[in-house]
């Protein structure tokens, strides 16, 4: 899951990110709103936390502009300024949750796992195929109950497949949803991250379409 | 007519001495002018009395040693009435020779010699029949008279003044009528020459009542300075409210985003129970921050005139959102607010009064809320928010709106939800009152606010 967090305040900024980075999401940071509204036009973003007071462009617009240009990612605006007009104002601008500053970074990494959850159309916090189950709060992965240990690179990767299981996912997506924008990137090592997921769950869940990608699907 | 109207008695009470002095002066200066004209009128008629008299004493067949007669009687058969009130009087060197049958048996009062000029000369004396009498004089030389002759003719002036008497009444009763006229139109012309500032004191009360934000309408040359000037002072106070919101909304900004900064480090610290103490001392900080900010907001705004915001669009922009802020929560959200009803005061404390209390009842209910608003007695509007959740005992009631309760701390929420309604509520002049709802069996929350 690839996550864009825009917030003009460096500190909190490095906070988010970590905190995120740790969930494991990968992702890609603006430090004001034309950077911002730029990225996420252009990139594939699973989720967006906005701050409303940025620098350039203020965030309600930018969020406008990106649902006026049919960008549907969940977007959860984070503002200092926490009156229910403001609230208003932003959900109907298409914000999909709102948090207020200050505000513990639990309850943001809550949050976001909902909407990404319920952006893929999962209702519950545990995600299953077959044997295989996703505890999205904790990010901990089990195969007929038995945890597995996985690295946060192929975490993201499963992670991705289980949101959106029964659709076929191409490598590109894939790559493109697993890694952020300044990371150096390798389609190859996608492949490398589906054999060893393969090998560390034990079970057939993961198929490959020739020449299209990767779908999810109990056996 | 209150303040206006001590203008308008001023302005009517100049016109009545104004009026009354000018048709008294004009009644006098009539009436003299009138009795002169009688007066005239009088004289010239007896002259020719005396003249007639003249000519009667003077005719041929009248000799020296002869006695003194009159050719002929006078035409004016009033001479002949004995006390008719016209008289006349031939006397010579002091006695009386000759008088008219109406003198009877009296004289014309004495009034001692007349000059010799052979002009006509007016003097008053007691009338025989009672009254005041005119006598008019002249000494005549016949010629065949050894000494001349003081011819006088006499009227009483209770005729004259009879007549200017009359000529007075008529004009007083004219005058006054003239007068009744004058002031009905003087008060016309106040009433009409007031009525912009009937009309500035009703757009004045509009402002007030929050039905608008600036005097509307055009007004006399007079008025329109003062109605300007009022709208500079109106738009500068409008203005500057709009900037202490903004410097507020942006003090909360550079303030919390520190805190979130600060809050989240404490998280990580190896330090358990000072990163407790400073997790704890950020919440606080964050609830006086929003406390006050809406404190001094909505105090500023409850005393700011010509506030009014439409309760329908405010509440609708909340039944939107509260549901799509608690997504896992099947909410059915039934609303009912009539269109046209406006509360007197800012559209952000309406939202944030009605907005927390239908966060309460998201988190709490089972499933359904009702949020309805109606008029509530003169100037008043309620706003209802039920839903079918476990309620609040009534005992409770009364300490949840005490500051920082919550009695429920699994339920996340700041705790100062209703006691910031409540706030909010009393600045309006407002209440906050929680019961069971009766339809829904949970919560009923009733915000009673000023209406516009």
């Amino acid at each position: 899951m690839r996550l864009l967090v825009v917030e003009d305040d460096p500190q909190l900024r490095a906070q988010l990110r970590a905190a995120l980075e740790a969930a494991p999401y990968a992702v890609d940071t603006a430090p004001d709103g034309e950077e911002a509204a730029f990225m996420g036009e252009t990139e594939p973003y699973d989720a967006v936390v906005l701050d409303l007071g940025l620098p350039k462009r203020d965030g309600l617009s930018v969020l406008r502009g990106w649902r006026a240009a049919g960008r549907s990612m969940p977007v959860l605006i984070l503002t200092a300024r926490g009156t229910w007009q403001e609230k208003v104002e932003g959900m109907d601008a298409g914000a999909d949750d709102y948090l207020a500053k200050p505000f513990r970074m639990e309850e943001l990494l809550a949050r976001v796992r909902a909407l990404i959850r319920r952006a893929g159309g999962q209702a519950a916090a545990e995600i299953t195929c077959g044997l295989v189950a996703l505890d999205t709060r904790a990010g901990r992965v089990t195969v007929a109950g038995q945890p597995v240990t996985l690295t946060a690179h192929e975490l993201r990767v499963l992670s991705y497949l289980m949101h959106h299981q029964g659709r076929v996912i191409s490598r590109t997506e894939l790559t493109e949803h697993v890694y952020a924008q300044d990371f150096d990137r390798d389609s190859n090592t996608i492949e490398v991250f589906i054999g060893r997921l393969r090998r560390k769950l034990g079970v057939d869940v993961i198929h490959t379409e020739r020449g299209l990608g990767y779908r999810l699907a109990a056996p | 007519m209150g303040r206006v109207g001590s203008l308008g008695r001023r302005l009517l009470a100049l016109a009545v001495i104004w009026v009354l002095l000018a048709l008294l002066v004009a009644g006098v200066a009539l009436t003299d002018l009138f009795r002169r004209h009688v007066e005239a009128d009088l004289t010239r008629a007896m002259e020719q009395h005396l003249d007639q008299l003249t000519a009667a004493l003077s005719a041929p067949g009248q000799g020296a040693g002869r006695p003194l007669a009159l050719a002929r009687e006078l035409s004016d058969p009033r001479f002949e009435r004995p006390l008719s009130g016209l008289y006349w009087q031939v006397s010579q060197a002091g006695t009386v020779r000759l008088r008219s049958r109406s003198l009877w048996d009296q004289d014309l009062p004495g009034g001692g010699p007349v000059p010799a000029d052979g002009a006509l000369h007016l003097r008053r004396a007691a009338a025989p029949e009672g009254g005041t009498l005119l006598i008019w004089e002249r000494r005549v030389s016949l010629p065949d008279a050894d000494q001349p002759l003081d011819i006088a003719v006499a009227a009483n002036a209770a005729a004259l003044e009879a007549a200017t008497g009359n000529f007075a009444r008529v004009l007083a009763l004219s005058l006054g009528v003239l007068a009744l006229g004058l002031l009905a139109a003087a008060l016309v012309q106040v009433r009409l020459g007031l009525v912009p500032l009937d009309r500035l004191r009703a757009a004045l009360a509009d402002l007030r009542a929050g039905r608008s934000t600036r005097v509307q309408g055009a007004f006399p040359s007079e008025v329109q300075p003062l109605v300007d000037d009022l709208n500079q002072v109106l738009a500068d106070n409008a203005d500057m409210v709009e900037r202490a919101r903004t410097q507020a909304g942006n003090l909360a900004h550079a303030l919390k985003t520190p805190l979130a900064v600060i809050a989240n480090s404490a998280h990580g610290m190896a330090d358990a129970e000072g990163a407790r103490l400073i997790a704890a001392e950020t919440e606080r900080m964050r609830r006086q921050i929003d406390h006050h900010l809406s404190r001094a907001r909505a105090a500023a705004m409850a005393r700011g005139a010509g506030l009014r915001t439409a309760v329908a669009p405010a509440l609708a922009g909340l039944a939107r959102t509260i549901p799509r802020l608690h997504p896992d929560r099947d909410i059915a959200l039934d609303l009912q607010v009539p269109d046209g009803l406006l509360f007197r005061g800012e559209g952000q404390d309406l939202q944030e009064m009605a907005g927390n209390l239908l966060d309460n009842a998201a988190k709490w209910c089972e499933g359904r809320i009702r949020l309805s608003a109606a008029p509530a007695g003169p100037g008043q509007l309620c706003i209802i928010v039920a839903d079918d959740g476990p309620g609040i005992p009534a005992d409770r009631r009364a300490a949840v709106l005490a500051r920082g309760t919550r009695l429920d701390e699994a339920v996340p929420g700041s705790g100062l939800g209703l006691a910031i309604v409540d706030d909010l509520a009393r600045l309006y002049g407002g209440v906050l009152e929680l019961d069971e709802d009766t339809a829904l069996g949970g919560l009923s929350a009733r915000l009673t606010l000023p209406r516009a």
